[in-house]
């Protein structure tokens, strides 16, 4: 039941430890997201599924192997378009959402962590 | 740790639809605050990423949101849909019926102007699909003009691609012929033009209705007006009728054209004779039209896309941006209404120069007339019309097998010889002329850099038909000395003309250097000693052909006395080996003028600081070099043959004085040629203002000298300044 509750929800946050321990520093625990499905959002309303390749410090992201989701109407947002990228570069300036893809385990011990 | 905390909540965002999923049994978490913790902890200039991560391969990243290179950028509307619900494309345009006819001859324009764009190398999706009434034309089902114009569009378009991509000529714009994603519906666009032709009718009465006097009206009286205001009522049917009119016999021009064999060039020259007139009637209209405009102080009409000077409703190009991937998405900037008039009328033409061919399974004929198309720069739709006429299924005009039309071009008819035809060396030569005919209706750039790369197949291929045919040869004067095997001949004369062929095929590569401006004048000295043995040996090999011609055709009219020679084909090919001995004396007498010119320093050496002569020859000239073009060491025969020349000595090589000499003397035999006569007329200015060049310089070193292209070309002529 509460794992339902919580695809439902869809979304959680990431803050401050991993199961590894809450001595981990936040390079070492993005680098520990590297090659995995994340999902970012851009002020225009698309979404970019890839696998997490790069970042620098300005916060631009490059994602391989990406797909693009696309709203055929404005006014109900869903994203019924796709089509494949490969790799792009997402510029921070336009990034407006980033999740990653985890599993429930992972995700309710993060919960209960930052509880 | 502590600036994480703070940020964490400012997180808003998360993927509003469960259609994205994430992996089986997993999440989506919102990692925005970790990555902007880790951001401001890494130094600058450092990135964090995994261990196959390539630099060099991250440069390839596809940047979003730059608009030169995101071609996926949510503009005015997201989708077509969404366009048509916010009323952007309405059905009818308008509900006063005048409005809806100037709307209309918009749109007409407009997209008159988008094909042509289109034509010079921009996507179909850019430009003419950009339209939402062709992109859905179902929508304007109820209106039978808009409804059948876009469908014709839509026809014509197809018909088009269709002739670019059978050619493949399109390897140079790759862009030409992608429809993915584009809606292309040939059965329901065949319909289009019958209902065209319906629509015109109902115009012409109702043109007729307008004009008629008042007593005859009354019998008209239940056919509707176009439109309401009766003072406009004619012109606005005169604009029409040309604009239906042009689209319908464009679509049946490029239709006759694709007939098998050539059969429907007769009737596409009368369509295309109808096209240019409407086309004129278009100017006409457009006085009609801006009448508003005008008054409104509009003055940029020539930019404007429609002959009325307005925007037309209904054309959004950023709809359809996404389906030009893979390639980055291109500003594009359409051409105005006038240049795409100035566009079609020359398309118009070079379709009509090919209807015009004659047919002639004559070789020399053929290649003459292409390149005598080609001077006018014809665009990729009749180039593609071009090649798919000369070849259709490996025979010249879908007619004649190239063994027929080689053999001929030696005088010898091979069509009864069936065993030939299925000769190893007789199918390699119909792949290696189908290929040449089909590199000579490509773009200059692209063509010449084909034809230096064929020459090797043509020499390789040379090479063993030689060793083959001497061989058979010899095994066959051993048996039967005096009639030997009729096929061997046809055999032998061929290899013979091959080298002839070879010779051409430089002489091409070499002249298109001067059409794309690859030589610069330091380099004219050996590009001219290039032209020079190329042109010698061609017209040594015509030369020798001519003779052969000349003898059978004679033992020919011997044998039968009913024979009927063939001397207009026979004087032809003589002026033909005279044009090229008037050349070659030409490039010799440059090429010595140049030499000595640089050996006295009068011009600048084409030693420069970062190559020297003999790399520049290699760079120029080293494909022809692989393919045995001479046989010997070229640029240790060029210098030395250049090195010594002196200006005092000029005057005493008559090199330009042979060429005005054959030039004055050939040009009677051009004059029912105005094209070739031209070319004489040019050559011989040429040698005239060399000669008194020549006469000039060797007696004052200190003129100086510069060389122009305003009598030929590809002959230099020398200007003499006073310095």
């Amino acid at each position: 039941m509460e794992q339902d509750a919580e695809r439902s929800t869809s979304t959680t946050t990431i803050v401050e430890s991993t199961p590894e321990g809450p001595g981990l520093d936040p390079i070492a625990r993005v680098r520990k997201l590297l090659f995995r499905q994340m999902l970012v959002g851009i002020k225009d309303g698309r979404f970019f599924l890839g696998n997490f390749h790069c970042i620098d410090k300005q916060g631009n992201i490059i994602l391989q192997d990406t797909v693009e989701y696309r709203s055929i109407r404005r006014s109900s947002p869903s994203p019924t378009e796709q089509r494949c990228l490969g790799m792009i570069l997402i510029p921070s300036s336009c990034r407006t959402s980033c999740h990653v893809d985890c599993s429930i385990e992972e995700q309710l011990s993060l919960v209960q962590l930052k509880e | 740790m502590q600036p994480v905390r703070e940020e964490s909540s400012s997180i808003h965002h998360h993927p509003r639809n469960s259609s994205i999923p994430s992996g089986d049994n997993s999440v989506w978490a919102d990692v925005s605050p970790l990555l902007s913790a880790a951001c401001s902890d890494l130094h600058e200039g450092e990135l964090i990423h995994g261990d196959n991560f390539n630099l060099f391969a991250a440069m390839s990243a596809l940047e979003i949101m730059d608009p030169k290179m995101d071609s996926g950028i949510v503009s005015a509307f997201s989708s077509i849909d969404e366009a048509i619900e916010s009323g952007f494309a309405p059905v009818p345009i308008s509900s006063n019926s005048t409005v809806n006819v100037e709307s209309i001859i918009d749109i007409m324009d407009h997209l008159l102007v988008c094909e042509a764009t289109w034509h010079m190398g921009h996507s179909l999706a850019q430009t003419v699909f950009s339209c939402i009434y062709v992109l859905r034309p179902e929508r304007t089902s109820s209106q039978a003009l808009l409804h059948s114009y876009c469908r014709v569009i839509r026809a014509t378009c197809r018909a088009v691609v269709s002739v670019v991509s059978d050619a493949r000529t399109n390897e140079e714009d790759d862009l030409f012929t992608m429809t993915y994603g584009l809606p292309f519906n040939g059965d329901e666009d065949a319909k289009g033009l019958p209902l065209l032709n319906a629509v015109e009718e109902t115009i012409c009465r109702q043109l007729r209705a307008c004009k008629a006097t008042s007593s005859k009206k009354r019998v008209l009286e239940e056919l509707e007006p176009l439109q309401t205001n009766p003072q406009l009522e004619e012109s606005f049917c005169k604009a029409l009728l040309c604009r239906i009119r042009f689209r319908k016999h464009f679509l049946h021009t490029l239709n006759c054209m694709r007939r098998p064999q050539g059969r429907g060039l007769e009737l596409a020259r009368k369509h295309i004779a109808s096209c240019i007139s409407e086309l004129d009637s278009f100017l006409e209209s457009a006085e009609f039209l801006r009448i508003d405009v005008v008054e409104n102080g509009e003055n940029e009409i020539e930019e404007k896309t429609t002959a009325s000077g307005r925007h037309p409703i209904g054309f959004d190009p950023t709809l359809n941006k996404r389906l030009s991937a893979p390639t980055p998405p291109r500003a594009i900037k359409l051409l105005s209404w006038k240049k795409a008039i100035d566009y079609y009328v020359k398309l118009l033409h070079n379709l009509d120069q090919i209807c015009a061919f004659s047919m002639e399974p004559d070789l020399d004929y053929v290649l003459q007339s292409v390149i005598q198309f080609q001077k006018s720069r014809p665009d990729l739709v009749s180039r593609a019309h071009l090649q798919l006429l000369l070849v259709q299924d490996g025979k010249l005009y879908g007619r004649d097998t190239f063994l027929a039309i080689c053999a001929r071009a030696v005088a010898l008819d091979a069509t009864r010889d069936h065993a030939l035809q299925k000769n190893e060396y007789i199918l390699q030569l119909g792949q290696l002329m189908t290929n040449l005919l089909k590199i000579l209706c490509a773009n200059t750039p692209w063509q010449r850099r084909k034809l230096g790369k064929i020459l090797n197949d043509w020499s390789i291929f040379r090479v063993q038909m030689g060793i083959t045919v001497g061989q058979a040869m010899q095994q066959d004067t051993s048996r039967t000395p005096k009639n030997g095997d009729k096929s061997l001949v046809i055999l032998n004369h061929i290899y013979g003309w091959l080298e002839e062929q070879i010779n051409w095929v430089a002489l091409r590569f070499l002249m298109l250097g001067f059409d794309l401006e690859l030589y610069s004048p330091s380099e004219y000295c050996m590009v001219y000693w290039y032209i020079y043995i190329t042109l010698w040996k061609l017209a040594e090999r015509a030369r020798f052909r001519v003779l052969i011609i000349v003898n059978t055709e004679e033992r020919k009219a011997k044998k039968n006395k009913d024979y009927h020679r063939d001397m207009a084909r026979e004087d032809r090919i003589s002026l033909c080996v005279l044009l090229l001995q008037c050349q070659t004396s030409l490039a010799q007498g440059l090429t010595v003028m140049l030499s000595a010119l640089r050996n006295q320093g009068m011009c600048i050496k084409s030693e420069g600081p970062f190559n020297t002569e003999n790399e520049k020859f290699t760079q120029h000239f080293e494909l022809l070099q692989k393919a045995s073009l001479p046989e010997y060491d070229a640029y240790e025969s060029y210098t030395e043959s250049t090195s010594h020349t002196r200006l005092d000595y000029l005057p005493m090589y008559e090199y330009f004085r042979d060429a005005q000499k054959i030039a004055k003397d050939i040009k009677v035999g051009f004059a029912n040629d105005p094209g070739k006569l031209a070319e004489v007329r040019g050559l011989e200015q040429v040698a005239e203002h060399n000669i008194i060049a020549v006469n000039l310089i060797s007696r004052d070193c200190s003129l100086k000298v510069s060389f122009e292209f305003n009598h030929h070309p590809y002959f230099a002529t020398a200007v003499v300044r006073r310095s």
